[in-house]
C-alpha cells in the first residue's frame, strides 16, 4: 500500500466518521469508499451551480456599489492577470484528483522564465527558440517531479517541496550567477514587440481597438479555453480520465485493474510543467520581463482554485468546470477588493474566508446526507 | 432542494458578510481619505483622484510616506487619495494596480517604482488612457512618466550608504577605512536591493581597504538576517562593518551585533525611519542611519501630484509649491526633496517618523 | 487494502526488535550526514566548534524545534499544519502589542509580561483548537483549513502592524530569548523542555501512544476505543500551544510584520526530512530534532566555508537539492520496504 491509498484510506474513514466508536462493518475501511456528499445528493453539478450562483450574485451585487467595476472594458483589461493562475489550475485538477499536489508550479515558472531569458539575452537565441526553450524547461522540470512521484514512488507533497525550493533556488543562482560572470543583469527585458503583444494584446480585438470586441482575450486566454475544453472532456469522458479518478479513489484497485497507473502520473506532472512554461511565456510576455522571481507565491493561489472549485484534496472527486469556477471566483475576489476598497492586506484574508466556508458547507452537507 | 438553497444563502451571505467586513475597515483603516467633502479649500468644486502606489504595503517605511501624504491630501481639500500597494512587493501586482486605477478614472497615478521593466507596459497604458502618471521615491525611464519625485537616487542612496559606512568605520580618515564587509539584502532577486548594490560595489572602489567579503539574502526575514550577520562576525574576524539593506534586515544585523557584543567594534547601516532603530542608535549599537524624510516625501509626492492634475504645473516649469515646504525645485522632470540624512544619537530624537 | 497495516503502537521493546528497528532508522544517517559537515566545516574553520557558535546554532534551532514536536505529531496523525508560519507572525504582533508602551490603551503602560505571556499561550492554543475543530468536526481536510488559516493570520498580523515596528520590549520579555540559566540560554533550556517532554509523552504516556496508534490506522484504532477526533484535536492544539511558546523564546530584539514568512515550509521540512512519513503513523522527536539541526546549520555552514560573494545565490538549489538527497536516500536505503517497517508507505 502506497502513500495515495494510504490517504484515500484516511479520507475513508475521516469522512465515512466512526469517531462515535460505533461499529463499522469492516468493507468500510476499504479506500474505495466515499460518503454520499452533496454532489449525490442535489445532482451531479452542485457544486459548480453553487459557485456559479455565488459568482453571479457577486458581480450583480458588485455592479450595484461599483458600476465602473462591471463594464466590459474593465473586465477584459483585468482578465489580463488571471491568466498564469488560470492556465496553472488545469493540470492542478488533474494531480489533485490522483490524490497528488504541486507545490513547484510557482518555482518551475520562474525557472522557465530564467532560462528563456538566458538563451535570448546572452545567447542571444532567437525569440521563438527562447520561448521553445522554456517551454521544455517547465516540461522537464515537471517530469523530474513525476518520475520522482510515478517510478521512485516518493509522496507527491515531500518531491514537490524538494523542488518548490529547488527550481526557484536554480533559477536564482543561474540568472544571479550568469549575470556577475557577464557582468549584465539578472532581470531579463526587451524582448521582441510581437513577443510581448502575446502577453499585452488581445487577439480578434476587432478594427477599434480602444472598444475591442467583448471576447477579445490574450493569446493565453484563447490557449486557456482551448485547454479547459479539451481537459475537460478528456477527465469527463476519455479512458484517461477514468484512470485519474479511479487512482484517486483507489490506487491499488486501479493497479490490479491494469490501469497504467504510473504513466498516466508522469504524463500528468509533465503537463503541469507545460503549463508552467507556457505560463511564464504570457507573464513574461505580459510584463515584458523574465526573472527568477516570477510568480512567488503563486501555488498557492492554485491550489486554492482548484479546491474552491469543488476537487477533493483526498482525490477521486473534481471537474475541470469546477475549477474554471473557482479560477473565476478567485479572480474577481481579488479583483473587487483591490478595486473597491484598495486595500491588498485584506485579499488574503477575504480568500481564506472564502475558501474554509465554501469547503465547510460543502462538507458540512456532504455529511448531513450521509447519515440519512 | 431545501438544503441545497439554504447552501446558496450562507455562501453568499457569508461572502457578502466577508466583503462587508472590508467595508467597515474602510471607514476605520487610515490609508483611506476621502478629503473632498471637507473642502472648503476647494472652490471650483473639481476633485482630482490620486492614487498613491508604495512598493510594498505595510512596512514602516512607506506608511510613513503615506502619513505625510494624506496630511498634504488633507491641506488641499481637492484631492481624494488613495493608497495601495502589494503586500508581498511583488513588482506584478503593482503593474496590475496601476492598470486599475488607470481604468477606474484617476487623475494622478503615483508610482513608487519596484521594477521598472514590469512596471513600465502598465505606466505606458495608463498614460494613454490620458492619466498624468508620476514616479516617487524609485524612478522609471523618463518616457514612462511626467515627474518624479526625487529624495534620492539609487546612485545617491549607494554612495551614502557606502560613504556613511567608512566614516562610522574609521572617523578620522574615512578615505582609509579597512577591513572586511558584508551586506544582508532583502532577497537576491529584490530589484531595488540589487539596483542599489551595483552602485555600492562602484563607490566601493573609493575604498581600497575595505573589502566586501559576503552578500547574503536574509528574504525580509528579521531572523535570518539576524543569523546570517552574526556567523558572518563569526566566520569574519576582521569583520568591521555590515550594510543591512531591507527595512526587516537592519534591526536584524544591529541586535546580532548587539548579541555578539560587538557594538562599536563592528559598525553597521542601512536605510530606516529613525522610529524603528531609535533604540539601538541610543544605546550605541548603530552610529548611523541613512534615510530622508520620508513624511515630506509623501507630502511633496501629493502637492505634486495635484500641481500636474490642475495644471498649475507647466512642463518646463522650474519650480513647485508645496505647502509647508515652501519652493521645491525642478530639475531635468525631478523634483527634489532635498538631501539624504544621516541620523545619529545627536539628531535622531528631534525626528518622529 | 491488500496488505493489513501492523504498525508497531510504540517504538518495540525486546532487544531484536531494538536492533533492527536501529538498522532502519533515519535517525543515524542524518547524525551521520551533520557530523561530516561539521568535521568538514571545522577543518577549514575551527572557530565553529566554538562553543559560543554552538550555543548560537542551537538558538537557531530553538523555535523551528519546539513548533516541529507539535507538527510532528499533527503529521503521525495523517494531518498537517502550515499556518504556522503565520500564527508565530501573529502571536508575536499581538505579544508585541500588549507589551509595547506606546501601543498600550493607557499610554506608557504595556501589559505586564506574565499577562502577556499567557495570553500569547491562549491565543496560539485557541487558534490551533479552531483549527482542530474545523479538521475534525466539520471534517475540512487539514491542508485546506490550514491553509486557509495561513491566508486570514497574515492578514490580520499586517493589520495589527500598521503602526510600524515595535521596538520597546520589556527586559523581562527578551529574557526568555537572551538570557541565560547556568551558562546557557533560557531559550534553549526551554527547547530541551519540549523536545524531552514530547519524548516522554509519546514513550511514557497512552496518549502518545494513541497518537501514533490514529496515525497508524485510524480504522483499528477506534475499533480499540481511541476517540480519533479528541487525539487530533489534541495535537492542533498542541501545535498552536507550542507555536505560542516559540514565539516568547524569539531572540529578536524588534518586532515586524515579516515574522514568521516561510517559517511553515521550514518547519514542514524539518519534519520530513527528519523521517516523519507524511502518510502518518511513523516518526520520532529525535529525527525531527537532527532534521531542524541540518536544515538551520546548513547556512552559517555555508558562511562559514567563506566561498565568497557569489555563493550565497545557490542557498535555494542546495536547501532543495539536500531534501530530495535525504528523501532518495532514504528510498534506496530501502527503509519502507522492509517488512518489520509496516507496508505504510
Amino acid at each position: 500500500m502506497d502513500d495515495q491509498t494510504r490517504l484515500a484510506t484516511d479520507a475513508g474513514k475521516a469522512i465515512g466518521g466512526g469517531e462515535g466508536a460505533s461499529y463499522q462493518p469492516p468493507q468500510l475501511a476499504s479506500p474505495s469508499f466515499v460518503a454520499p456528499t452533496l454532489t449525490q445528493r442535489v445532482g451531479p453539478f452542485a457544486h459548480e451551480l453553487l459557485l456559479f450562483v455565488v459568482l453571479v450574485v457577486g458581480l450583480i451585487w458588485a455592479k450595484q456599489i461599483a458600476p465602473l467595476f462591471m463594464t466590459v472594458t474593465t473586465q477584459q483589461q483585468l482578465l489580463f492577470n488571471v491568466w498564469d493562475l488560470a492556465l496553472l489550475s488545469l493540470p492542478m485538477t488533474y494531480i489533485i484528483i490522483t490524490g497528488g499536489i504541486d507545490l513547484s508550479v510557482a518555482s518551475t515558472m520562474g525557472l522557465s522564465a530564467v532560462v528563456m531569458g538566458m538563451c535570448f539575452q546572452l545567447w542571444h537565441w532567437p525569440m521563438w527558440a527562447a520561448a521553445l526553450m522554456a517551454v521544455v524547461t517547465g516540461t522537464a522540470g515537471g517530469l523530474l517531479n513525476g518520475v520522482f512521484v510515478a517510478k521512485i514512488k516518493v509522496h507527491p507533497l515531500i518531491v514537490t517541496l524538494a523542488t518548490y525550493s529547488a527550481y526557484r533556488g536554480l533559477a536564482e543562482g543561474l540568472s544571479l550567477g550568469f549575470a556577475s560572470l557577464y557582468k549584465t543583469t539578472s532581470v531579463y527585458s526587451g524582448f521582441p514587440t510581437w513577443f510581448t503583444n502575446l502577453g499585452q494584446k488581445a487577439f480578434f480585438a476587432g478594427p477599434d481597438l480602444r472598444h475591442p470586441h467583448w471576447y477579445a482575450l490574450s493569446a493565453a486566454g484563447w490557449l486557456f479555453i482551448a485547454a479547459a475544453i479539451a481537459m475537460g472532456v478528456v477527465l469527463a469522458k476519455g479512458p484517461f480520465g477514468r484512470t485519474l479518478y479511479a487512482v484517486g479513489h483507489n490506487e491499488t484497485a486501479a493497479r490490479f485493474s491494469g490501469l497504467k497507473v504510473g504513466r498516466a502520473k508522469l504524463l500528468i506532472y509533465a503537463l503541469s510543467g507545460l503549463a508552467s512554461g507556457l505560463a511564464s511565456l504570457n507573464n513574461a510576455a505580459e510584463y515584458n520581463t523574465a526573472q527568477a522571481n516570477m510568480a512567488t507565491n503563486l501555488e498557492l493561489d492554485v491550489i486554492t482554485a482548484v479546491v474552491l472549485g469543488g476537487t477533493s484534496i483526498f482525490g477521486g472527486r473534481g471537474r475541470i468546470i469546477g475549477t474554471v469556477l473557482g479560477v473565476a471566483l478567485i479572480h474577481e475576489t481579488r479583483e473587487f477588493v483591490s478595486w473597491h476598497y484598495h486595500d491588498n492586506t485584506l485579499i488574503r484574508l477575504v480568500l481564506g474566508s472564502l475558501l474554509i466556508v465554501a469547503v465547510a458547507i460543502n462538507a458540512l452537507l456532504g455529511r448531513r446526507s450521509s447519515r440519512k | 432542494m431545501s438544503m441545497f438553497r439554504a447552501a446558496v444563502m450562507a455562501m453568499a451571505v457569508s461572502a457578502a458578510l466577508a466583503l462587508g467586513a472590508c467595508g467597515n475597515n474602510e471607514n476605520s483603516g487610515s490609508s483611506t481619505t476621502n478629503t473632498a467633502a471637507t473642502g472648503s479649500a476647494n472652490a471650483g468644486g473639481k476633485t482630482y483622484k490620486v492614487y498613491l502606489l508604495p512598493k510594498v504595503k505595510g512596512v514602516p517605511y512607506f506608511e510613513t510616506c503615506d502619513q505625510g501624504a494624506q496630511e498634504a491630501a488633507k491641506e488641499l481639500g481637492d484631492v481624494d487619495l488613495q493608497y495601495d500597494g502589494p503586500v508581498d512587493g511583488h513588482a506584478d501586482e503593482a503593474a496590475q494596480l496601476v492598470k486599475q486605477w488607470a481604468l477606474q478614472g484617476a487623475d494622478v497615478i503615483a508610482v513608487s517604482v519596484n521594477d521598472p521593466a514590469v512596471l513600465a507596459p502598465a505606466m505606458k497604458d495608463a498614460q494613454n488612457r490620458g492619466v498624468h502618471v508620476i514616479t516617487w521615491d524609485a524612478d522609471a525611464a523618463p518616457d514612462t512618466r511626467e515627474l518624479f519625485v526625487n529624495q534620492a537616487t539609487a546612485e545617491q542612496i549607494g554612495d551614502a550608504l557606502v560613504d556613511t559606512l567608512a566614516k562610522d568605520i574609521d572617523p578620522s580618515d574615512p578615505k582609509a577605512a579597512s577591513g572586511e564587509v558584508a551586506i544582508i539584502t532583502a532577497t537576491l532577486t529584490a530589484a531595488n536591493q540589487n539596483e542599489w548594490m551595483k552602485y555600492m560595489k562602484q563607490q566601493l572602489e573609493k575604498y581600497p581597504q575595505l573589502k566586501l567579503v559576503d552578500v547574503e539574502p536574509s528574504d525580509d526575514n528579521q531572523t535570518k538576517a539576524k543569523a546570517a550577520t552574526e556567523t558572518l562576525i563569526k566566520a569574519h574576524p576582521d569583520l568591521k562593518g555590515v550594510w543591512a539593506i531591507s527595512s526587516a534586515a537592519f534591526p536584524g544585523a544591529a541586535e546580532a551585533i548587539e548579541q555578539q557584543g560587538k557594538a562599536g567594534k563592528i559598525q553597521v547601516t542601512g536605510l530606516s525611519t529613525p522610529n524603528d532603530m531609535k533604540k539601538y542608535v541610543m544605546d550605541g549599537t548603530v552610529k548611523s542611519v541613512v534615510l530622508w524624510n520620508t513624511k515630506d516625501l509623501g507630502y511633496l509626492t501629493v502637492y505634486t501630484a495635484e500641481a500636474v492634475a490642475s495644471g498649475k504645473y507647466h512642463k518646463g516649469d522650474t519650480s513647485i509649491k508645496a505647502g509647508r515646504l515652501g519652493d521645491r525645485k525642478i530639475v531635468d522632470g525631478q523634483v527634489l526633496l532635498g538631501d539624504i540624512l544621516v541620523f545619529n544619537k545627536d539628531n535622531i530624537g528631534k525626528y518622529d517618523f | 487494502m491488500t496488505t493489513v497495516d501492523y504498525q508497531p503502537l510504540r517504538p518495540p521493546l525486546t532487544f531484536r526488535d531494538m536492533l533492527w528497528s536501529l538498522a532502519a532508522k533515519r535517525e543515524y544517517g542524518l547524525a551521520v550526514l551533520i557530523a561530516l559537515i561539521v568535521i568538514v566545516v571545522s577543518f577549514r574553520s575551527p572557530s565553529f566548534l566554538a562553543l559560543s557558535n554552538i550555543s548560537d546554532l542551537l538558538v537557531y534551532c530553538t523555535q523551528p524545534a519546539i513548533v516541529s514536536c507539535g507538527v510532528m505529531l499533527v503529521i503521525v496523525t495523517g494531518e498537517i499544519d502550515i499556518s504556522v508560519g503565520s500564527m508565530l507572525g501573529l502571536l508575536t504582533a499581538v505579544m508585541g502589542t500588549l507589551v509595547s508602551s506606546k501601543t498600550a490603551l493607557v499610554p506608557g503602560f504595556g501589559w505586564p509580561v506574565w499577562a502577556a505571556i499567557l495570553v500569547t499561550l491562549g491565543l496560539g492554543t485557541a487558534i490551533g483548537i479552531i483549527n482542530g475543530l474545523l479538521v475534525t468536526l466539520v471534517r475540512i481536510p487539514s491542508i485546506i483549513v490550514t491553509l486557509a488559516m495561513f491566508m486570514i493570520l497574515a492578514s490580520i498580523t499586517v493589520k495589527i502592524m500598521h503602526r510600524g515596528n515595535i521596538t520597546d520590549l520589556p527586559q523581562g520579555l527578551r529574557w526568555f530569548g537572551i538570557g541565560t540559566i547556568l551558562g546557557i540560554r533560557a531559550s534553549i533550556w526551554i527547547m530541551a523542555a519540549v523536545l524531552i517532554g514530547t519524548w516522554a509523552m509519546i514513550r511514557y504516556t497512552p496518549l502518545g501512544r494513541r497518537i501514533y496508534a490514529v496515525g497508524s490506522n485510524a480504522h483499528a484504532a477506534t475499533l480499540s476505543g481511541v476517540s480519533v477526533m479528541r487525539i487530533k484535536l489534541f495535537t492542533f492544539a498542541l501545535t498552536g500551544f507550542l507555536v505560542g511558546v516559540a514565539t516568547i523564546v524569539t531572540t529578536l530584539g524588534a518586532y515586524d510584520n515579516g515574522i514568521g514568512q516561510g517559517f511553515e515550509l521550514l518547519v514542514v521540512t524539518c519534519v520530513v526530512v527528519g523521517g516523519v512519513s507524511i502518510s502518518g503513523g511513523v516518526g520520532t522527536v529525535a529525527g525531527v530534532f537532527l532534521g531542524v539541526v541540518l536544515l538551520m546549520i546548513q547556512k552559517p555552514v555555508l558562511i562559514f566555508l567563506n566561498l565568497g560573494p557569489g555563493w550565497s545565490n545557490w542557498d535555494k538549489a542546495i536547501q532543495g537539492l539536500l531534501i530530495l538527497a535525504a528523501v532518495l536516500v532514504d528510498h534506496f536505503a530501502g527503509r519502507r520496504k522492509k517488512p518489520g517497517a509496516g507496508g505504510g508507505h
